[in-house]
């Protein structure tokens, strides 16, 4: 597809000869634009550079408050989809994306439930009066949010689930169009609460696996996991935990912040000490940007190599994954799915003519994980294609 | 009432007490215990089926308490309660596609409830065929409103129509009752011949001139080398003797007495001798959710030594010995330690019991684990009532025989 072919070389002669060609008319182009004119879509992840806004500003204090004034909006959530798209008119697809954006910049809101709230802004001002006009409305409006950021699993998966919910119930039982409409509207609203509950649930199934003076490996910065561990501190367990840094994004650092606030002994490892400490680790603790249709996941670029020492070395590898991450996707190697790329800051000037591996993200396949904790209950890999089958076909 | 107290207290104190052995024998007796509560509840009209579910989950609680290293009580308890869950659902469908119609007539004041006289019997079905099924992610979204639908629909049933309300109820209260203890006869009558059904399948899996290797004793083994001697197979069997109950012992006597050739090894020889096994058979004590296997002591090792040599490891278990909970740590919490005296004589050990250090603590311990974890990537197969499967499809049986809200016997404390 991208960067498979091994003779990079020949690629390489390919991008200087395009180059060539640009710089009779322009003057050279900085390198990071070098890397768009080869391919528009290898653009910056708009994804992970919430992620990274979010990780540079959150705290749990903020979090908090955060989540606080999230239960104040939804009880008024009309005053803002009505003053965007007073300015915009009937241009429904740009209202969505920033509606979208809008929700998705509180660092506690999970991106399928941002996703989901920015459809229901698109029923709310649907002028539609059929079923089938109001479907043919959110289909654009999905459409639209997903080729806007085609990296994101979750705003893919979320816009899917709540696509699926139209069309199935609609044609089963409502006659009358506005009760319907009035029931979609209250779906969505009430699925940032079961997010929130999803939370809660995982917590309490995952915080009994960890025991009395264990201890658990953590990567990335996960919602779910911080969670699972808030509980399984509250609940008096004894354990501590190793981070991992995580570069490029230092969630390893966010994360110690966060558990020492719970009077968790923490340690901070750089991200290439995991199978030097592999020995002393219990179990493996991830969180996932999206579960895929093999039982594999996707999520912050090191898990593989964990998961892959983890495995090697006999320890189990636990995903916490709320139900609405799974997706209809079967990534075959590393490169097989959207490239998600997301700028490296090395602190020194590097020669442009090195390149850097800019993607965000990884693949791990279904046999290095153990067990995923799901909203769904406690899931071996191989149920997630029973799941989305259930679902979607 | 006074019977079924006693009859449980009885029960609960041979549960404690281990007097009953072996996980198909408790299976058949907590089965006829919870029939026997079962029809001398008495239970109010209203919600029969949440009342019955609180009186066997109180039971149950207490049962599993008094052993809860044997797997089989809670297995049978929850099937129990999956079992009122299902019957009162196929009640309650097949009571509202009657009076569905007669309630639109009747409620014009009710504005809340216009829609749901519009639902057809068919989408409640659906719906509440969900609401039993464990959480999915269809259910993700519909869940709520759909199981608000069917109490609407079900209150609107019991408030109208006073006259036909009673006698409505009475034959309901009794049809469930009636319908719940003739299931669990089934269930009673599915575990007492279930190594007859596993048996079956011996002849498909068991080819001419095979050597099968298994360690300790299970009936559940000898009934399947057997069905396949029937059919005329000729095969050798390995017996690893199974310290230190030696039950492997008394195997091969049954075996040789069957007319099957049998060779005894000790278990520290069973790696020496894998390389010569086409097949690795045994039986199980409890089979956990994600596949894993809490068998007698040395089969784990078994296992491993079957997977460094390419033998398939097959598991005999019957569907009562399928429990819904993921072991954490099998090896600690599920296991029971025998007797010390199973290994060493007291007779001549009875000197250093008494020898110890300044602290108190004496030098001499021993330790006599009666289960041992087989973790799922080492068994092949599973071969139960119904066929034969893999380790990870065992979450499918698990959702047609169990409901999720039954995994916590912990009654939820009244608000």
């Amino acid at each position: 597809m991208w960067w498979r072919s091994a003779s990079f070389i020949l690629d390489k002669n390919d991008s200087f000869l395009r180059d060539d060609s640009e710089t009779r008319l322009l003057s050279p182009p900085p390198s990071s634009s070098m890397a768009q004119t080869l391919d528009p879509n290898l653009t910056i992840s708009p994804y992970y550079q919430t992620r990274a806004a979010h990780h540079g500003v959150v705290t749990s204090d903020w979090l908090a408050q955060a989540h606080a004034a999230a239960g104040r909006d939804t009880a008024t959530p009309s005053s803002e989809p009505e003053a965007s798209l007073n300015s915009i008119g009937s241009d429904n697809s740009f209202s969505v994306i920033d509606e979208f954006n809008n929700w998705r910049k509180q660092p506690d809101l999970a991106e399928a439930v941002a996703a989901i709230r920015a459809l229901a802004s698109v029923i709310r001002s649907s002028q539609a009066t059929t079923m089938m006009e109001l479907q043919n409305e959110l289909k654009t409006a999905s459409d639209s949010l997903k080729s806007w950021d085609m990296t994101s699993i979750s705003l893919t998966a979320g816009c899917d689930l709540f696509m699926r919910y139209v069309t199935r119930t609609s044609a089963v039982e409502y006659e009358d169009f506005d009760s319907a409409k009035s029931r979609f509207l209250e779906r969505a609203e009430k699925f940032g609460e079961i997010s929130y509950k999803a939370r809660k649930i995982i917590a309490m199934l995952g915080q009994d696996f960890i025991f009395d003076g264990c201890t658990i490996l953590v990567h990335g910065f996960s919602r779910v996991v911080l969670e699972l561990l808030k509980t399984a501190a509250e609940n008096r367990k004894h354990f501590r935990v190793l981070c991992t840094e995580g570069r490029p994004d230092r969630t390893g650092l966010r994360l110690s912040n966060e558990l020492a606030k719970l009077d968790v002994p923490v340690k901070l490892l750089i991200d290439s000490a995991v199978a030097y400490s592999m020995d002393e680790i219990d179990m493996v603790f991830v969180g996932a940007d999206g579960v895929v249709e093999s039982g594999g996941i996707i999520n912050m670029m090191g898990t593989y190599q964990i998961s892959l020492v983890a495995k090697s070395m006999d320890k189990p590898v636990y995903v916490a994954a709320e139900s609405y991450k799974f997706a209809r996707l079967y990534p075959l190697n590393q490169k097989d799915m959207v490239p998600a790329l997301r700028p490296i800051d090395f602190g020194v000037p590097i020669p442009s003519k090195v390149e850097v591996e800019t993607s965000a993200r990884d693949y791990t396949p279904p046999q290095y994980l153990t067990l995923l904790f799901t909203d769904l209950g406690v899931l071996t890999p191989s149920v997630v294609s029973d799941e989305l089958i259930q679902l979607y076909l | 009432m006074l019977d079924t107290h006693a009859l449980v207290h009885d029960f609960l104190n041979k549960l404690k007490r281990r007097k009953i052995e072996g996980s198909k024998g408790t299976a058949k007796l907590t089965a006829e215990l919870l029939r026997t509560v079962i029809s001398q509840q008495r239970i109010p009209n209203t919600n029969q089926a949440g009342a019955l579910v609180d009186a066997i989950k109180a039971i149950g609680e207490q049962l599993v308490a008094a052993n809860p290293v044997e797997l089989a009580v809670g297995n049978v308890v929850r099937r129990v309660l999956h079992i009122i869950r299902e019957e009162d659902l196929s009640l309650m469908t097949s009571a509202i596609g009657g009076p569905s119609l007669s309630v639109i007539s009747d409620d014009e004041n009710d504005v809340d409830r216009d829609d749901y006289p519009v639902l057809s019997a068919a989408a409640v079905a659906a719906s509440a065929r969900n609401a039993l099924r464990a959480p999915s992610l269809q259910t993700l979204l519909e869940d709520m409103s759909h199981s608000a639908a069917v109490h609407h629909s079900s209150s609107s049933v019991d408030d109208s129509e006073e006259k036909t309300k009673s006698t409505d109820k009475n034959s309901r209260s009794r049809k469930l009752k009636h319908n719940v203890i003739e299931t669990v006869n089934e269930l009673i009558q599915d575990i007492a011949a279930c190594h007859e059904q596993i048996a079956e399948q011996a002849v498909e899996h068991i080819h001419h001139n095979e050597i099968i290797l298994t360690l300790g004793s299970s009936r559940t083994v000898i009934e399947f080398l057997c069905a396949a001697k029937e059919k005329k197979r000729s095969f050798r069997v390995f017996v690893a003797e199974g310290a230190p109950r030696y039950e492997g012992h008394i195997l091969a006597k049954e075996l040789i007495g069957r007319g099957l050739q049998t060779t005894v090894i000790t278990d520290s020889a069973v790696f020496a001798m894998i390389s010569r096994v086409n097949m690795v058979i045994v039986g199980a004590h409890a089979v956990m959710a994600n596949g894993g296997v809490i068998a007698p002591v040395g089969l784990n090792m078994v296992a491993l030594a079957a997977q460094r040599h390419a033998v398939p490891f097959v598991v005999l278990a019957g569907i009562h010995k399928l429990c819904p909970l993921y072991p954490h740590k099998p090896e600690v919490l599920l296991n029971e330690l025998r007797a010390p005296s199973e290994l060493l004589d007291f007779g001549e050990f009875s000197n250093c019991m008494d020898s110890s250090t300044g602290t108190g603590f004496p030098l001499l311990h021993v330790a006599n684990p009666a289960f041992d974890y087989v973790p799922p990537k080492l068994v092949s197969l599973f071969i139960t009532d119904n066929g034969g499967h893999n380790p990870s499809y065992m979450y499918r049986l698990i959702a047609d025989y169990y409901s999720a809200d039954d995994l916590v016997l912990q009654r939820k404390p009244a608000s």
